[in-house]
């Protein structure tokens, strides 16, 4: 993908542009960068320090916090709430069913507007532009009652498939498909291949970046969705993680159990941060090939 | 699976039609829709309906176990004689002008400092997206935490000090900018990764001729990096825009709108509207101006873009 | 090919052994509730006296009935607290849970539009009469006459009182019981005094992120002055002079300090158990919590002692708080006669075993567990019982009153934080819920 005029692929791009060398300056302000970067980081390790902590003890004196004992106790009762699995899979399952279907319906709508000619081509994406603008709560409501006439409701479709009508995908792979030289394309038609070789061979594999940003957003929206899946998989067997952990606090967990709540939050982001850290160079090169245009 | 089906059955198609008329290839043909048929399939059924379902709704009295009756546009006139939902309206905007501008802001100063290869700028910049990747009810119960009196992180840290920390969220001037607060912190990722890769299109040698010339950081940064990066400003700006438009989980899990509906966002609204208090009508026919405020917005967009277009 | 038809070939003889052993199969009931999750401590425990807190004794509860009842299973569902627009859109999508957790404050939304079911008949089949229940929960789950929800509690909000606080704010009768006023002024000058003796605030209460605490403060100082505000279940009155007087008294005690502020319900919590106020607003729910922490060495409530009492009568009308309570409502859908005998077995285990659930802290519905000698044994209980006779609910037609709840706790915040004067907030708070009953 690197060797692609259409990617930027910043990663292997000429040494530190902002600034060269390492003045005092530099010093300040990589200074000031990390203090910011602590003060990001706090909530964070405040909220897995709790999550370490005995509920009860907590309940005593926060201050608890600051010293041992720490235990995984809050981390053990999660995993025998015994759907929590189940959740996980269901989560699997809907964000990469979304993930995979936005691709290939972008990928392809995204060559078709940028490439192809085809009655009303123009006003069907400003169509799709426009929406862009429709608020999630606009159609919310409508969806559910066309949902339960085709009794989609608590099943995989049912929770995967509003996700595949979001034009930002779409939008996106225009914009990227549009970026690629028409040479490109021109010289394989030249050779007779056909439409979709002309795709499927030549442009797709230089679309890698924006594909990769594209699934990495996809997947995290849809991962940390909770309206849609919260009215639609109704069922406990049909439960996303993100609803699943929500129905295990207790009414007034806050007090009762701050320590098992904070371990809810990491438990429910552990999978997605892992994936983050594990994609995390990848992430920053594909944001960077998609974005410039 | 799917794709592989539908390539196939794609590729069949267009092998058995496209090698005939090659020359004649940027005419309008009927045939070259079917790309993006799949697509609009979805975009029809699952977003077109339902908005024109929710505008036909937006006339009615409706709740949500019948359509009701038909009620014209008594839905609108109740909503713009409702002072909530003007304050509501409002809110929205506070919020968007409270958080775009420091997004961009500050994404494009971590952006600028972070922009080098030293393993201390790559894990940085793992961290400032980090918080990126959660979700809304993980953001809005740490900010919670951090913000809650008492025992919270902030009263904690005040508390070293002695002092008492101010009440991020139940002071009426000061809830809507913590909200703004926990959703920066949140969104900060995205713009800052923007930045980043915009930096890194420029082209070094412009810099290495700067600093022969002896230019300051600052005149560095206005006539050579800013100019650069325009485009992107304008991107990161309207992105943001579309999206704090809709803030919703922060302001309801964080304040639930209060205290006196000074953080009552319109997409809030919409909720208690249509879910509290069942009134399915009057919660469609908000979602209608909201729809109408964001399409404004985008046009802005299109305009502003469409200019730049011309400026390239 | 060959997969497919063996596995419909399996499927089909599975189906054809399950219609012909209909006696080994359970009847299937579905069940919905909150009160969460905890698996991990009762997951499997069917021993009820042995188990602790909301969660704990409606799992082993439900685990029991379906140990006891071998021809009947009860699969359970929990979600997030209160759960409603979940079942809103189940209902709509005609895909309800035969069982469901329900506030007597919510049952009428469900009841006016048709979607539960009147349980007169079941509960008689089972041998369960009306006259069983206290007034209270009876009143709480009847509406048009007929019964839509087996109640299973009242819950109130109660004054939990740190005895200690009190003892040096010199608020402490010659017997030992905490010192309690009789008319706002009494409350006023009695908050003064604990504030100047003991430096503290006199109330403990969650002011922020909140509407309920408002609701039922105002709610019950409404009813103790005979106000009649929903004479009408569609129109409120509230730009009176008993709304005003109560907006007054909390507004004054906001003012001068006799209470914390900007506490959300968590913070509250843990300010009470740190010993930083006299008199915590909570519900019926924390006496257990309450009476182990101060059974605990070293905390705040365990130095002199912890007392709760239902809310002072400060207007000389009728005496009466306001109370809510949950129950088990049943959707309304085609039902076979098994599945019918099913669910009123399931209400008579809750009506005969709702000693266990009071347990929780909640007030008992059924009027004879509070002559139970386990009951009176529990701790508190002997000076809360009186809620069940004081414990009055809204008119039980109105509707949306979760929506109602709203208002009221934002405009008396506004009212008492001085955002609005007293009078506007009541007009406000007038207005709006009106605009939402002319619009149901």
């Amino acid at each position: 993908m690197s060797a692609t005029t259409a990617s930027p692929a910043p990663t292997t791009a000429g040494g530190p542009t902002g600034m060269v060398g390492r003045s005092t300056g530099d010093r300040i302000i990589l200074a000031l960068t990390i203090a910011t970067a602590v003060i990001m980081m706090a909530p964070l390790v405040w909220v897995v320090a709790l999550s370490l902590k005995d509920n009860k003890e907590l309940m005593a004196s926060m201050n608890a916090v600051f010293h041992a004992p720490y235990t995984l106790q809050n981390y053990l009762n999660i995993l025998t709430t015994s759907s929590v699995f189940r959740w996980i899979l269901n989560s699997l399952i809907v964000s990469g069913g979304v993930t995979l279907g936005t691709l290939v319906l972008c990928s392809l709508a995204g060559y078709g507007f940028a490439r192809l000619n085809f009655p009303f081509r123009n006003a069907l994406f400003v169509i799709v532009l426009v929406g862009l603008a429709i608020p999630e709560q606009a159609v919310l409501i409508a969806r559910h009652q066309l949902f339960s006439w085709v009794k989609l409701h608590n099943t995989y479709p049912g929770l995967i498939l509003p996700w595949l009508s979001a034009p930002f995908g779409v939008f996106l792979m225009t914009q990227y498909f549009r970026a690629i030289p028409k040479e490109l394309d021109e010289a394989a038609l030249l050779d007779n291949a056909s439409r979709f070789k002309i795709f499927w061979k030549v442009l797709l594999p230089l679309t890698v970046p924006a594909q990769a940003t594209l699934g990495i957003f996809t997947f995290l929206s849809v991962w940390n969705d909770y309206f849609w899946p919260l009215i639609s998989g109704t069922k406990k067997e049909m439960y996303t993680l993100t609803v699943g952990i929500a129905s295990t606090q207790t009414n007034f967990a806050q007090s009762e159990g701050l320590g098992f709540l904070m371990s809810q939050a990491v438990f429910a982001s552990a999978p997605i941060l892992i994936l983050y850290l594990f994609f995390q160079k990848y992430i920053v090169t594909a944001v960077s090939g998609a974005a410039v245009r | 699976m799917a794709d592989l089906a539908l390539a196939r059955k794609a590729e069949t198609t267009e092998a058995a039609t496209g090698r005939r008329r090659v020359q004649n290839v940027n005419a309008p043909l009927w045939r070259n829709a079917i790309f993006v048929a799949p697509y609009l399939v979805f975009f029809v059924l699952l977003l077109l309906v339902p908005l024109f379902w929710g505008m036909w709704m937006s006339l009615h009295k409706a709740d949500a176990f019948s359509t009701g009756r038909f009620v014209g546009l008594a839905n609108y006139t109740r909503l713009f004689n409702d002072r909530i939902f003007l304050q509501a309206i409002g809110n929205t905007f506070y919020f968007v002008l409270l958080t775009v501008p420091a997004l961009a802001l500050i994404g494009l100063l971590l952006a600028l400092a972070l922009n080098r290869q030293t393993r201390t700028a790559a894990v940085l910049r793992t961290i400032f997206f980090a918080s990126s990747v959660l979700s809304v009810t993980i953001v809005t119960l740490i900010w919670r935490i951090v913000f809650v009196p008492g025992f919270g992180l902030l009263s904690t840290v005040y508390g070293w000090f002695g002092a008492t920390s101010p009440a991020f969220l139940s002071d009426p001037k000061l809830v809507m900018i913590a909200i703004a607060i926990a959703t920066i912190w949140w969104c900060i990722g995205l713009p800052m990764m923007l930045f980043l890769s915009a930096l890194q299109q420029i082209p070094g040698d412009i810099y290495e001729a700067a600093a022969l010339d002896n230019a300051g950081r600052w005149r560095t940064f206005r006539s050579i990096t800013f100019p650069s990066i325009k485009r992107t400003f304008v991107l990161v700006v309207v992105i943001q825009i579309v999206l704090q438009f809709q803030l919703f989980g922060q302001a309801r899990l964080m304040t639930n709108g209060g205290p006196n509906n000074v953080s009552t966002p319109l997409v809030l609204y919409i909720y208690d509207a249509a879910f509290k208090r069942w009134d399915l009508g009057l919660g469609a026919a908000a979602s209608e101006v909201l729809f109408a405020l964001i399409l404004i917005a985008a046009m802005i967009q299109y305009a502003v873009s469409r200019r730049k277009g011309e400026d390239a | 090919m060959h997969v497919w038809r063996t596995s419909i070939l399996a499927a089909a003889s599975a189906l054809a052994v399950m219609a012909a052993t209909p006696s080994f199969a359970a009847t299937e009931l579905s069940l919905q509730r909150f009160f969460g999750a905890c698996d991990a401590d009762f997951g499997s425990n069917t021993d009820v006296a042995k188990a602790v807190g909301e969660c704990g004794i409606i799992t082993s509860m439900i685990n029991k009935f379906n140990a006891d009842n071998p021809d009947v299973h009860v699969s359970v569902t929990t979600v997030e607290w209160p759960g409603y627009d979940q079942l809103t859109a189940q209902f709509a999508a005609g895909d309800p849970p035969d069982i469901v957790s329900i506030h007597h404050s919510a049952l009428s939304d469900y009841q006016s539009k048709g979607l539960l079911m009147p349980l007169d008949e079941v509960l008689a089949s089972v041998g369960v009469k009306p006259g069983d229940f206290t007034d209270a929960a009876r009143g709480g789950v009847t509406k048009d006459g007929q019964i839509y929800g087996l109640p299973i509690d009242n819950w109130t909000m109660l004054y939990h009182i740190n005895m200690d606080l009190f003892k040096q704010a010199d608020l402490v009768n010659a017997d030992g019981t905490p010192k309690l006023p009789t008319s706002v002024d009494e409350q006023l000058a009695q908050a003064k005094q604990f504030r100047e003796k003991t430096g503290k605030p006199y109330f403990v209460q969650n002011l922020a992120n909140e509407v309920a605490l408002y609701t039922r403060n105002f709610y019950t100082y409404l009813f103790q002055q005979d106000s009649d505000f929903f004479a009408d279940p569609l129109k409120v009155k509230l730009k009176t002079p008993e709304a005003k007087k109560v907006l007054d008294m909390y507004k004054a005690i906001y003012d001068q300090g006799d209470t914390t502020k900007d506490m959300d319900y968590a913070a509250s919590i843990n300010a009470f158990l740190a010993g930083e106020g006299g008199v915590h607003l909570n519900g019926t729910w924390v006496i257990g919590d309450y009476t182990a922490s101060s059974e605990t060495a070293g905390t705040a409530l365990n130095k002199g002692g912890y007392a709760v009492y239902p809310y002072p009568q400060l207007f000389p009308g009728k005496k009466a708080q306001y109370a809510d309570g949950h129950a088990w409502g049943i959707s309304q859908k085609d039902r076979s006669p098994e599945e019918v005998a099913a669910i009123g077995k399931f209400l008579k285990f809750f009506k005969d075993n709702d000693f266990e659930w009071s347990r929780t802290g909640h007030l008992p519905a059924v009027k004879a567990v509070f002559e139970m000698p386990e009951f009176k044994a529990l701790p508190h209980r002997d000076t809360v019982a009186p809620i069940a006779t004081l414990g009055t609910a809204l008119p039980s037609t109105v509707q949306r009153q979760f929506a109602i709840q709203d208002i009221i706790g934002q405009e008396m915040n506004a009212a008492m934080t001085g955002q609005k004067d007293v009078d506007a907030a009541l007009g406000d708070m007038e207005n709006r819920i009106n605009d939402l009953l002319a619009n149901l």
